[in-house]
């Protein structure tokens, strides 16, 4: 632990600090930034055109992708800083910093209650010599689980997820029973119908609102101006631009390079 | 006790069926469950039976028995689970392919080891002077109660087993067999739990190897080979690797329908017993995998049945 806690800091709610982050594949650099800080604002939105490296770099603030070179630290109130790049995925994952999947991702074997009872089960009551355990995990966090299924309209609780909607859903929602710190989202919505996409959005400015910092990527740019405090535009592996969802939509360079004229 | 109508023949067979529903119940949690491909099952029971039989034959313990078997047995038990540590901790970031070759390079390395420090272990010549950590009168008598001992420890591990499935450790292996870059990013240590399920699993493993040794009371490389492996691996994905009860009917209709019916109640030449039987059950073994591979590669039983499990233990 201590080679993970570098100087303590003063910051409002958790942000996640990149310093000189750089990854190529086969020559080709995907993701190349210098300096970037997300958490400024309670929600942030990452926009670029395709390959602009959001994606990467989600990933590798959580490690699922290694750095080729820099440094990601998590800065949160009254805490010392955390080194996430010299971290594995899962415990980062239990510092609080949780990150949904882009593409749809589901365990094949696992029940919908399955799935989120297995997210909230602490380490301890998953040892082999906790063969009784099962009730009172249910029992701790039934209360949750039902209103989490019955908000988003999950209802059969035993059945598998089945649609690419309801995986991705249930990816959403596995995220949320994990109350992160630092949640990172990437295609939240896309696939899901109206009414879902509104209580998702509904529910991340809930979570913003009870201190929880939110980076949403997505191409459904109406989720981006319609939840997003602040917007960090990326292309080519960059991050060039940062600003209020208005000057973002209006700024000329991205409605010539990325939204177009006459865009929303 | 009077154990005429008895065949000691039939004694061996149920012995070895019980031993091998026994392996295949461990190798459900990790082929089954984590999906964890271990060929090298005889290699952690075949180090528990020589940790066992080194530890009681070449050491002179100032006590006598039960607890020289005892203290043996944990010894074996022990040094099943050290190396299941070591094996776990090897294999758990590679793929499927590198978990088969890793664990088949244990189990031949078990193997050339038990063969080549013959001062230990005896070597080609093999080991003897084992023995019952009891007398209760005739070798039947005392091969008959191991077998009901040995039953009830299988018993054990097939109840361990189907707990798990309504735990959620159960959950944990199913989900790192499933998705292991998902469980992760929900904060799960996944290669803690491999290393965790070949600790547990190997320790088993090596226990069942030391009763094996006191049945025979002879320890040979010879029984170091494949059929173990291939015995625990053919039942279990015959029955269904998935299920709880896969292991216990798939060894029932290959260990059980060759070991006993075959060799217990087929009038065949005594001759074969040496040489074609042990050829033609690895034969008729594989032939077996290919066919059920082909036609039903879920096995018996078929898939496994969260939501039907999850509705009876939740109530929901």
């Amino acid at each position: 632990m201590a080679a993970d806690a570098a100087a303590g800091s003063a910051v409002a709610r958790p942000q996640i600090r990149v310093e000189g982050v750089a990854k190529s594949y086969s020559g080709r650099t995907v993701v190349d930034v210098d300096e970037l800080v997300l958490g400024d604002s309670p929600i942030e939105g990452l926009i670029g055109p395709n390959g602009a490296g959001k994606t990467t770099l989600m990933r590798m603030i959580v490690h699922a992708v290694p750095l080729d070179r820099g440094r990601i630290t998590l800065q949160s109130p009254a805490e010392p800083d955390l080194l996430l790049s010299a971290m594995p995925t899962d415990r980062i994952a239990r510092h609080g910093v949780v990150k949904s999947n882009q593409l749809i991702t589901d365990f094949d074997r696992l029940t919908i209650l399955d799935s989120l009872l297995f997210a909230v089960t602490e380490a301890e009551r998953e040892k082999p010599y906790r063969i009784f355990s099962e009730r009172a995990v249910f029992a701790r966090h039934r209360e949750e689980i039902e209103r989490l299924l019955d908000y988003f309209g999950l209802v059969d609780a035993t059945a598998f997820a089945k649609s690419a909607g309801e995986k991705k859903l249930l990816d959403i929602i596995r995220c949320l029973i994990l109350k992160p710190r630092f949640l990172l989202l990437d295609e939240p919505t896309a696939g899901l119908p109206d009414d879902i996409t509104e209580k998702v959005m509904h529910t991340l400015r809930e979570l913003a609102a009870a201190g929880t910092t939110v980076v949403i990527v997505a191409h459904d740019l109406n989720v981006i101006w319609n939840l997003c405090d602040e917007v960090v535009f990326m292309a080519e592996g960059k991050a060039l631009l940062r600003g209020d969802p208005q000057s973002i939509r209006e700024h000329r360079t991205i409605v010539e390079k990325y939204l177009g004229e006459g865009h929303v | 006790m009077n154990l005429d109508w008895l065949d000691a023949f039939l004694v061996f067979g149920l012995f070895e069926v019980v031993m091998v529903i026994g392996l295949a119940l461990l190798l459900h949690l990790q082929l089954g469950l984590a999906r964890i491909a271990n060929f090298g099952v005889v290699g952690f029971w075949g180090l528990g039976m020589y940790a066992f039989g080194v530890s009681y034959v070449r050491v002179d313990w100032p006590f006598g028995e039960p607890w020289q078997f005892l203290v043996c047995a944990l010894i074996a038990t022990g040094v099943a689970a050290l190396a299941g540590l070591l094996v776990g901790w090897y294999v758990a970031d590679l793929d499927t392919d590198g978990v088969l070759v890793g664990t088949l390079g244990f189990a031949t390395a078990v193997a050339i080891l038990a063969t080549t420090q013959q001062e230990l272990t005896g070597g080609a010549l093999g080991m003897g002077g084992l023995g019952f950590p009891y007398d209760i009168g005739t070798v039947k008598a005392n091969e008959f109660l191991w077998l009901v001992i040995t039953t009830l420890l299988v018993a054990a591990i097939l109840f361990f087993v189907w707990r798990v499935h309504r735990s959620p450790y159960g959950r944990l292996l199913i989900a790192v067999g499933a998705n292991e870059p998902l469980a992760r990013s929900l904060g799960k240590s996944t290669f803690r739990a491999k290393i965790g399920l070949f600790v547990v699993t190997s320790a088993a493993m090596g226990l069942l190897g030391a009763m094996f040794g006191v049945m025979v009371r002879f320890l040979d490389v010879l029984n170091l080979g494949v059929d173990i492996t291939l015995a625990a691996i053919v039942g279990l994905v015959l029955g269904g690797t998935a299920r709880v009860w896969g292991a216990v009917i798939g060894v029932v209709l290959t260990v059980g329908l060759f070991d006993i019916v075959v060799q217990v109640y087929l009038p065949l030449p005594r001759e074969w017993h040496t040489q074609a039987i042990p050829v033609l059950r690895e034969a008729l073994f594989g032939l077996a995998l290919i066919v059920v591979l082909l036609f039903r590669p879920l096995g018996v039983l078929g898939k496994m049945r969260r939501d039907r499990l999850m509705k009876k233990v939740h109530g929901r």
